[in-house]
């Protein structure tokens, strides 16, 4: 039983990490094409990452620096090991919807930490500008999970997906509740960070904000990150609203689509200012979220 | 098209050997050989370009992104910030005001780093070649690889240089960031001439050079010396060489 677990906590991370780049490189081909370029390699996610990490020389800004990034890092593989994939529950009986979301913060406050020490305008103006988004999609985002805890009765992520997998399309979490599925679809947009929400990488106005002092391996585990955030993301919106996964070809294949959406969407869409973002989060998908729980209260 | 310019003034190193870089123990080992291969085949597919656009030649770099090239398809593609970065592509003429910043930004990056001198400017002035307020030649002031010859370069040439340098680091030949820690002293002498002798970057390429064992036979000299006087980050360590210095710059932080 422990070793199983044991496995299962080294496997999933590993599983994630690889679709992560899979979707990386879906990520950068789909703007391409959007752009009518061909794109990037197949391998090119590995390549960017090996060759950061074989970087000679790097620039460390103090222990904070240097623990920011183990912070970012673990904060990110043990919210996939709270994500139960088919087949592989990990720590998802341990911990429930709330540790996730709880957890898919970390990443965030870890980079701030990191960032602090830098000394760097751009940085800081980035970080600062991270934080605020944070507080604009999380407040939708925590009303779509009090909704899907209502109407569930729980927020255990196994017994969610139990209970959509049990009728088919028409139990489904987006069949139920549509419009704390769209609520839900444009906060984890916002969380990925990507236009119209980009407000903190911003490469043109910050040079990348929270990003511009990392160089060499610290950038590596930032590429890194970048992986695990779209497969954790994409996978917690399957869950909550997508059922789940029966096998890991609807996973996949219901993974892929979510990522696709977003990441179409971030290509066509500029970028808004950070008082537009809050302004947004705060009226449209908050507003939509409320009517979606007020909803299924009645229900 | 292209030429390689690892060159020094010869003038300047006559007495001063070509050195190979002679391999360490470890280095030497199978294991190091296949993971250096590794790595350097990864770099050689992965490059991030720092494009320094002050001089015209930036208007050839759109058609070589987007759609027409694509430098994508070969894992080139834009940063913006010069930590990130792996080469530096300087686009026309460097004036001397530039120069500053050409080197603030080259000393950012992070080894192992390509300079690419784009256009007939960076290699002998160009157009500029009887101008006060340019320099004439780029690689005496940072190593540069690769120069792209040509007024104007079209994308072709400039997609071909990235393939060429892409053949070099492959094959573990674009090491003229080596030559900056090397001879640290001959590029900082070029840049003190420009300067003045109280030129200093926040950048302690010395330091980097001992801690990651890339020092050379040219990294310290007389030239270096004149940074330990005028340096803010040499204050802190030499407080008893130049007390008063030291204690006003951390009276002022």
């Amino acid at each position: 039983m422990t070793l199983s677990l044991l496995a299962e906590l080294i496997v999933m991370p590993l599983i994630a990490f690889v679709v992560g780049l899979a979707l990386v490189l879906m990520m950068r081909r789909v703007r391409a094409r959007i752009e009518r370029r061909i794109g990037p390699p197949l391998l090119q996610p590995v390549y960017d990452i090996v060759k950061l990490y074989a970087k000679r020389t790097q620039v460390s800004h103090g222990i904070m620096h240097d623990l920011a990034i183990v912070m970012l890092l673990g904060g990110i593989t043990t919210s996939v090991c709270f994500l139960p994939v088919p087949g592989l529950e990990g720590l998802a009986r341990q911990g429930d919807l709330l540790t996730l979301v709880y957890l898919m913060m970390v990443p965030m406050l870890g980079l701030a930490l990191g960032v602090g020490s830098c000394a760097n305008p751009n940085g800081s103006i980035g970080i600062s500008r991270a934080l605020t988004a944070m507080l604009a999609y999380d407040v939708p985002f925590v009303f779509v999970v009090i909704g899907l805890a209502v109407a569930y009765g729980t927020t255990s992520l196994p017994e969610i997906i139990a209970h959509q997998q049990s009728g088919g399309i028409a139990t489904w979490g987006a069949a139920e509740m549509p419009l704390l599925a769209i609520a839900g679809f444009i906060a984890m947009h916002a969380m990925l960070g990507k236009e119209p929400f980009e407000i903190y990488v911003a490469p043109a106005e910050i040079a990348t904000g929270p990003m511009a002092e990392m160089s060499g391996k610290y950038m590596g585990a930032l590429f890194v990150m970048q992986s695990f955030q779209l497969y954790t993301i994409g996978a917690l919106y399957v869950t909550m609203f997508l059922g789940g996964g029966e096998n890991w070809l609807t996973f996949l294949m219901k993974l892929f689509a979510v990522v696709f959406v977003s990441v179409a969407l971030t290509n066509v869409y500029g970028r808004y200012k950070t008082d537009k973002v809050i302004r947004f989060m705060w009226t449209w998908p908050t507003g939509i979220a409320l009517a979606g729980l007020a909803l299924v209260m009645m229900h | 098209m292209s030429e390689n310019a690892g060159s020094r003034n010869p003038l300047q190193l006559r007495d001063q050997p070509e050195t190979c870089r002679t391999a360490d123990a470890e280095e030497r080992s199978a294991w190091q050989r296949v993971i250096g291969r590794f790595a350097d085949n990864c770099r050689a597919r992965s490059l991030f370009v720092l494009h320094y656009c002050t001089g015209c030649g930036a208007i050839e770099l759109p058609p070589t992104i987007t759609s027409r090239f694509d430098m994508e398809r070969v894992g080139v593609s834009p940063m913006v910030t010069p930590r990130q970065a792996d080469i530096l592509l300087i686009t026309g003429y460097v004036a001397l005001k530039t120069l500053k910043r050409v080197i603030l930004s080259y000393e950012q990056m992070q080894a192992p780093k390509y300079v690419i001198g784009f256009g007939s400017c960076t290699i002998n002035g160009g157009m500029y070649w009887n101008s006060y307020a340019t320099i004439k030649q780029l690689d005496q002031y940072i190593p540069t690889d690769l120069f792209i010859a040509g007024c104007m370069p079209r994308p072709e040439a400039v997609q071909e240089v990235f393939l060429e340098l892409m053949r070099m680091i492959d094959a573990g030949k674009a090491n003229a960031w080596r030559d900056y820690y090397r001879n640290y002293d001959h590029y900082l002498a070029n840049q003190q001439a420009l300067f003045g002798p109280q030129w200093h970057t926040p950048t302690d390429i010395v330091a980097e050079a001992k801690h990651y064992g890339l020092m050379g036979p040219g990294t310290t000299g007389p030239h270096t010396r004149l940074l330990d006087q005028h340096a803010e980050w040499a204050l802190d360590r030499i407080p008893e060489d130049y007390p008063e210095r030291g204690e006003n710059e951390r009276s002022e932080r």
